[in-house]
């Protein structure tokens, strides 16, 4: 009896071990790609703003040392 | 993320896009004067053209990131000679950020434009990537974000696949992560034994 129920203790516990492994590195990786993102067609717009910007000449070079 | 898209299209998309974005901004752009730096275009020539443009969107939190980013710039752009960086004043920022409101709270934002996935394919698929500094919460975090997105354009300027860099970089962190989760559940095991 106890054989069994210590069995089903390990199964329970070994499959949350692994379910909260599975969500955490889930976790880690949505993070990791809220931080570091490509630019895809969802950017666009903003992507052509800037070049505009670029092309323009609204926007230049920063030619300073230091942005402070 | 699917971003290949590429199609016949994408030249008149992209027409288009430049179209759709063509409205002033708004606010002046607080920068020094040019420098050298302006006449490096994309369209200047394979040889000699930078690879990458590199904005700034930055509205002024008062952030650890922030302030990393401030203490941090003129190495950066000693790093990066070779790529013109574009920092958009606080006014543009906070413009950018008023249409784009899914962005706030993420800046300082580093974007940088792959100008050979651009000149090749317009705004559509892959054409960048970004480096969003301001979710990173503590100053060590932020200079070692900042340290990576130096070293990934440093190393990676003349990758014939960016795309195909990034993402290998990502899975590799990815992968790292899990790995990182293992040991430090390893070593809590290793104390709960002393």
């Amino acid at each position: 009896m106890f054989d069994r129920v210590g069995e089903v203790m390990s199964l329970i516990l070994g499959a949350l071990a692994v379910g909260y492994l599975v969500y955490e590195v889930e976790r880690r990786r949505r993070k990791l790609h809220e931080l570091w993102d490509v630019l895809d067609d969802d950017d666009a717009v903003i992507t052509a703003a800037l070049q505009d910007m670029v092309e323009s000449g609204e926007l230049q070079p920063f030619a300073g040392a230091s942005l402070a | 993320m699917a971003k290949s898209s590429r199609g016949p299209g994408s030249g008149r998309r992209r027409a288009d896009l430049r179209e759709e974005a063509s409205a002033p901004a708004g606010g002046d752009v607080n920068l020094a004067s040019p420098s050298g730096q302006a006449a490096h275009s994309a369209g200047a020539g394979p040889a000699n053209a930078p690879r990458f443009r590199i904005f700034i969107v930055d509205c002024g939190w008062n952030s650890p990131a922030r302030r990393v980013l401030l203490d941090n710039f003129s190495l950066i752009r000693e790093l990066q000679q070779d790529d013109p960086i574009y920092v958009l004043s606080r006014e543009k920022s906070i413009d950018l950020a008023r249409r784009y409101g899914s962005r706030i709270g993420r800046d300082p934002i580093l974007a940088v434009h792959d100008m050979a996935a651009l000149e090749r394919d317009g705004t559509t698929g892959f054409h960048g990537f970004r480096l969003s500094l301001g979710l990173l919460r503590t100053p060590q975090q932020a200079l070692l974000g900042l340290q990576s997105f130096v070293r990934f354009l440093v190393t990676h300027r003349r990758s014939p696949d960016l795309e195909a860099d990034i993402r290998a970089n990502l899975r590799r962190e990815g992968l790292m992560g899990a790995i990182d989760i293992m040991m430090q559940h390893e070593s809590r095991d290793l104390v709960s034994d002393v």
